[in-house]
């Protein structure tokens, strides 16, 4: 049944051009679906721990301590000014190095490649996250965080139930942006041989001709992916809605 | 709005002629005076960027610098990687590769080659001393790095069962060897020869396996269907072997002569003089 319609869809493609044959080498097949599959991995489990990042970096931002707030904004500085690449050739290529250089060997490091590239882009994003909400949390009325206080809220206690919640609010169509591209940037794995959709396809496309049959694959993966989130997104926001509160 | 659709239509007609058009790549070359060569410069002594003069250097350029004279044009040497060479050749960014890129029979239905080899060589791998491998069945089901679209891939794949990162290009690759990433790196052979004499950083490394792998000869890649192109590329390249003059440039670069180059330059002695 799959054999056929797949069959039926390549002599379609032939028609106008296009050799899809790739699709019958499970030896090539399989990598490339798998890649979706990493893909998708890489995505969920970095846009889950980069809003994770985003969250501790930002209340560590509007602490109002200078001793926590000043090596944050270093670290948003340095994360958010360096490409994202860079970033992780310096994390794959050199601290990996030196971790296994520390613990004794390769054998004895747990860190993957598919790990460096989730830590690199949680991270990175976490930082982008983290201004957004501290847009957020500054937008914030004056009124609000003192009647908090005035009734007995600690500052962390205003922060976790009174400034966060309406921060993410403000924060959401930016958040949701920073994850559209992170899901993009998950195409940065390639790099350092994580198998995700990107890889497998440029495995595929230089031992055959057909990259602009891959492309387009590619295209619809990543469109897909990044409309899910977008749509995900915007479905959050009205849900998430405050009527005659700024929306 | 007019100048618009007009672009549009300039850049449809661009892309479904491109190939067609594509075919004039000789008189292009001499009409502009300069040939656009993709090199790959992936590490001694093929190619290189020299520390000092940061210009690049080694055997892919001086080879292409020859071709380049006796086209009578200037050249113009475009870096490539192992991974986008074949596009670069296919939409007109280069006229012709140099880039260490071994004849295969798939390489060889969807470009054309110059039917004289300038080169031959095989593939070798790099491991840390006592790892352990000692021939290529070693390989089987250990992680091996190489570079993204080596023609090494598809044997170690498939022959050997080993499994393949590829890495965008030689150095990443062997920086993920010495990371630990994979167990050995996998590169045409010459390189990894080079590396392990020339280089301190790698005493702690070595080619532990003697047979190369799929050696095969070196050839200069052009665009599907360029005969005029191919043929003036192979007189050259049969002057180069009689004249002695590739062999020259080989050792001047450090490079061990293949037997095989020996032979052609044996073969075309006499039809140069």
């Amino acid at each position: 049944m799959i054999e056929s319609l797949l069959n039926a869809f390549i002599a379609a493609a032939k028609i106008i051009g296009l050799n899809y044959s790739f699709l019958l080498s499970a030896y090539e097949r399989g990598p490339w679906l798998e890649g979706i599959g990493i893909t998708i991995g890489l995505a969920l489990l970095s846009i889950v721990s980069s809003l994770l990042v985003g969250i501790v970096v930002a209340s560590l931002l509007t602490s109002g301590k200078p001793w926590l707030a000043n090596p944050t904004r270093a670290f948003v500085e340095l994360t958010r000014n360096t490409p994202t690449l860079v970033q992780l050739y310096c994390a794959f290529f050199v601290l990996n190095m030196l971790i296994n250089q520390a613990v004794g060997g390769a054998q004895n490091n747990p860190l993957s490649a598919f790990a460096w590239v989730v830590i690199v882009l949680s991270l990175h994003y976490g930082a982008i996250h983290a201004e957004a909400l501290r847009a957020g949390i500054e937008a914030v009325p004056k009124v609000t965080r003192e009647s908090a206080l005035s009734l007995g809220f600690s500052r962390s206690e205003s922060l976790r139930y009174v400034e966060l919640p309406l921060a993410m609010r403000f924060a959401l169509p930016s958040l949701v942006n920073n994850l559209v591209n992170l899901v993009k940037s998950t195409a940065l794995g390639s790099a350092i041989a994580v198998g995700e959709v990107t890889y497998a396809s440029l495995m595929i496309w230089t031992q055959r001709d057909n990259v602009l049959e891959l492309m387009i694959f590619i295209f619809l993966v990543y469109g897909i992916l990044t409309l899910l989130v977008a749509r995900a997104g915007s479905w959050l926001e009205t849900h998430l809605r405050m009527p005659g509160y700024g929306h | 709005m007019k100048k618009l659709q007009q672009l549009g239509i300039a850049l449809a007609l661009g892309l479904a002629f491109g190939t067609a058009m594509a075919d004039a790549t000789l008189d292009k070359i001499k009409s502009r005076g300069v040939v656009n060569v993709g090199v790959v410069l992936g590490g001694a002594p093929y190619g290189q960027i020299d520390p000092k003069t940061q210009q690049p250097v080694g055997f892919n350029i001086d080879f292409s610098k020859l071709l380049a004279q006796r086209l009578g044009v200037k050249l113009e040497a475009v870096t490539v990687t192992p991974a986008n060479r074949v596009q670069f050749l296919q939409t007109g960014k280069v006229d012709l590769l140099i880039a260490n890129m071994q004849w295969t029979q798939e390489r060889s239905e969807i470009l054309s080659f110059v039917p004289t080899q300038y080169d031959e060589s095989g593939g070798a791998a790099i491991a840390h001393k006592g790892s352990g491998i000692r021939k290529w069945e070693d390989l089987r089901g250990k992680q091996v790095c190489a570079s993204q679209g080596s023609n090494f891939i598809k044997p170690l794949i498939e022959e050997y069962g080993a499994q393949i990162k590829a890495l965008p290009s030689m150095p990443e690759a062997l920086l993920a060897l010495k990371g630990g990433a994979c167990v050995a790196s996998v590169h045409i052979s010459t390189g990894i020869h080079t590396l392990l004499e020339e280089e301190p950083a790698w005493k702690d490394y070595e080619a532990p396996i003697a047979s190369e792998l799929i050696p095969s000869p070196g050839v200069i890649w052009v665009r599907k269907g360029e005969a005029d192109t191919q043929a003036a590329l192979d007189k050259i390249v049969k002057e180069l072997h009689g004249s002695g003059v590739l062999i020259e440039t080989m050792k001047k670069n450090r490079l061990a002569v293949p037997q095989a180059v020996v032979k052609l330059q044996e073969k075309f002695k006499t039809a140069a003089k």
